[in-house]
């Protein structure tokens, strides 16, 4: 997921050698000896991973070794491939039967595709499985009923906030519903910031806006039917956009938004929260890690907080559901029984933890979740655990191709070029070109 | 080349024949060993280009057939492609207006590199061609831009050009501040922006091809004419100009090319996604975007079938009709 890389990157900024070895120690003492004892003769797997150097991808160095000395006759070659170059050097290897046993998943769109072409195989849970990986999060990788990866994080999506310019611009609680918002919008305008920052020139963001008004309009059912049919004939996807564009009336983001990138630099929309130049952000998970890089003193921001995106009155989708984000790990169908084994260890608890601590995330492991401590994770935890459900970012749901589109029409609807039937003229118009 | 290779194989194969001294066989050497030298000299040929062949083959021609062929298929990139829509994806590209409009900014940037970079270019060339104190300094400060690299140009211009950036500080400081506007992100400006930035980057490189050109005009022209009494600017316009003509040509052959293919400082400045919304897309970018990003390679590669085509059709019928002088005996004709 282009939106994980920074917070694997923020990882290997903040943490050090200190979690390089809990995660060796806890990866060491998981060993499950069960297993060991069918491989007899020597096996080799690869492994492709996105992880950035640092405690993500020592973390995956460790989990390799343990499992190897816990398997003897099995070596898995692991290489780390750069997040922005990873689907290229997949698909080549894909098209060409060069595939690596075990992969990085990034689902949705890109799974249809590899499912479709049978690049990548489905996979049969044990019950133990199943208890480890939560059910939310094995939904995001089940297509016609078939697994083809194993879930290791959950990245919901909120708001992330400045505690203290709330206090300074005199708002107590944090907003549920969209009118209470907006009223916020117009309270920090007041003390002279920012009120949301967000990254539009790499459009998923600004989108994220449109889809998680989409979430409170449209029903699960709706939502999830687009999925397959990818037609947005349903009045709650115009709704929402009538929403949004209502939304943008009260002017709520920073000045010249088109051009801020999301994650790189101060004057990104996680630079501006981080240096309190801007109220809030709507992001997933890993924006606590990426707004601590870039904090004066590359610390994590001590009055962060978070909410999750506040209920619209008279919308058919559950104020409780959430969108977010889900990393998992696939098969190529050659790949040996072995292959399957390691990504039963990767969610194993012991491994969840490391993991959960490597990459600052929320493991799927609910056994796992008692390492993740600090407050703004925690609320963003919670109410991940209290959704009625969740739905996965809407541009990896549908798709690369009509996920663009979408992004590209709702930046020109904040841009003030488009309009709200485009945003959904234009899901059509992308669906035919792929 | 080839006619002295050939004569130079057959005389010695010939003077070879005549030692052999042998009086029956006199009449018949030659002509087998004008074939033996035939054969040896297309080996010849053969061995000295099937590097570059193979390489202009393997690099070039096989992509843009393997493109071709792929542009008939929606395909994803996901194992071989299966889904033919024969002309689909042309069609669909011919009636997306997103791409009208990025071939629209294609064309105003190559009309207005053409105009804008030209005649400023033959300025600043007649003007460092004068001797003046520090031309050589002048002449580096032009060129470097041209040298550094896309990124750097286009990462440096996207943070002094924000909102908050530098350019409207300064304009602010020195009592400018009504100038101050959001250069980048408003579509009405934002493709003017990118004209200042591709005349400042690629300047130097017009000027240094026209004064190469200036420099390769004789003095004795301008001195005859100065000695009947023409002024400097009839001088320029009359003896300098016209001699500057093949320069300026292939200059602005270059640039034509250069400007339809225009990607990394829109892509750099402007990021993957919005320099449809911010009215400065090109077809590359277009590209970039409906097919590498949106992971529709066939679309993406059909995209890309257009975009040569449009640079051959532009590039052939700029060589037919206007660089037809410069060019005669080179390219237009075959060697005979």
């Amino acid at each position: 997921m282009m939106k994980k890389t920074p917070a694997a990157a923020i990882a290997a900024l903040g943490l050090g050698v200190v979690l390089a070895a809990a995660a060796c120690s806890s990866g060491g003492g998981s060993s499950n000896g069960g297993n060991s004892s069918s491989s007899t003769s020597s096996v080799t797997m690869t492994f492709w991973t996105n992880a950035t150097p640092g405690p993500g991808l020592t973390f995956f160095q460790n989990a390799v070794k343990s499992f190897d000395t816990a398997h003897p006759g099995v070596t898995i070659k692991m290489q780390n491939v750069q997040n922005e170059d990873y689907d290229g050097k997949l698909q080549t290897a894909l098209a060409s039967n060069s595939a690596p046993d075990i992969f990085f998943q990034r689902g949705g769109g890109k799974m249809l595709a590899m499912v479709n072409a049978n690049q990548v195989a489905p996979l049969t849970l044990t019950t133990a499985d199943q208890a480890n990986v939560s059910a939310a999060a094995l939904a995001g990788e089940t297509l016609n009923g078939k697994i083809y990866a194993i879930p290791m994080d959950q990245q919901p999506e909120g708001i992330y906030y400045s505690k203290d310019l709330f206090k300074q611009a005199g708002i107590t609680s944090t907003p549920t519903i969209i009118p209470e918002l907006e009223a916020d919008v117009a309270k920090l305008k007041a003390i002279n910031v920012a009120p949301i920052a967000v990254g539009a020139k790499d459009a998923w963001p600004a989108a994220h806006w449109y889809y998680n008004f989409a979430l409170r309009e449209c029903s699960q059912a709706t939502m999830n039917a687009a999925g397959t049919t990818l037609k947005f004939t349903d009045p709650c996807w115009t709704k929402a956009g009538d929403d949004l564009a209502a939304f943008l009336k009260v002017n709520p983001f920073q000045q010249g938004f088109l051009t801020t990138a999301a994650q790189v630099g101060a004057g990104s929309s996680a630079g501006l929260v981080a240096n309190h130049k801007a109220g809030m952000e709507l992001m997933g998970a890993w924006d606590p890690g990426t707004i601590a890089s870039l904090t004066p003193n590359q610390k994590p921001l001590p009055d962060l907080g978070w909410f999750p995106f506040p209920a619209v009155p008279g919308g058919a989708g559950d104020p409780s559901a959430m969108m977010g984000g889900i990393d998992g790990y696939s098969l190529s169908p050659n790949a040996p029984k072995e292959a399957f084994q390691f990504l039963e260890f990767l969610v194993s608890t012991p491994q969840q933890k490391a993991y959960a601590t490597a990459f600052i995330t929320l493991p799927v492991n609910k056994a796992a979740q008692s390492v993740v401590t600090d407050s703004v994770s925690v609320s963003a935890l919670q109410a991940l655990n209290k959704a009625g459900y969740t739905m996965q970012f809407l541009d990896t749901q549908y798709g690369q191709n009509v996920g663009n589109a979408l992004n590209a029409a709702v930046v020109n609807l904040l841009a003030g070029k488009g309009t709200v039937a485009g945003i959904v003229s234009s899901a059509t118009e992308a669906a035919a070109k792929g | 080349m080839s006619e002295t290779l050939r004569t130079a194989a057959v005389g010695r194969i010939r003077r070879g024949a005549l030692q052999v001294g042998d009086a029956a066989h006199a009449a018949s050497p030659t002509p087998r060993a004008r074939k033996r030298g035939r054969g040896r000299q297309r080996l010849e040929i053969a061995l000295l280009t099937s590097p570059a062949i193979i390489v202009f083959v393997g690099l070039v021609i096989f992509p843009v057939v393997l493109a071709a062929y792929y542009g008939f298929y929606k395909w994803q990139g996901y194992g071989p492609p299966t889904d033919w829509v024969g002309l689909g994806n042309y069609k669909i590209i011919f009636t997306d207006p997103a791409f009208q409009q990025a071939l629209e900014h294609n064309g105003l940037i190559v009309v207005l590199s053409l105009v804008i970079q030209g005649p400023l270019a033959i300025l600043l060339a007649l003007l460092l061609n004068q001797k003046i104190r520090g031309r050589a300094l002048i002449r580096v400060l032009i060129f470097v831009p041209y040298v550094i690299s896309e990124v750097i140009v286009g990462t440096g211009f996207s943070l002094m050009l924000q909102v908050t950036g530098a350019v409207n500080d300064a304009l602010h400081s020195i009592g400018l501040g009504f100038l101050a506007t959001d250069w980048l992100a408003d579509p009405n400006i934002a493709l003017w922006t990118l004209m200042g930035i591709i005349t400042w980057k690629y300047i130097g490189f017009a000027v240094i091809l026209m004064l190469a050109g200036l420099q390769s005009i004789p003095d004795e022209l301008s001195e005859a004419a100065r000695i009947d009494g023409a002024s400097y600017w009839q001088v320029q316009r009359h003896i300098t100009l016209p001699l500057l003509g093949p320069t300026i040509r292939i200059w602005a052959f270059l640039s034509i090319i250069g400007a339809l293919q225009l990607f990394d400082l829109v892509y750099i400045i402007w990021g993957q996604y919005i320099s449809g919304t911010a009215g400065t897309s090109t077809m590359a970018t277009y590209m970039a975007l409906n097919g590498r990003l949106a992971g529709n390679y066939g679309y993406g590669s059909a995209v890309a079938v257009v975009m040569f085509l449009v640079s051959l059709v532009v590039a052939l019928f700029y060589q037919r009709f206007v660089l037809r002088r410069d060019l005669r005996g080179a390219v237009t004709q075959g060697v005979n």
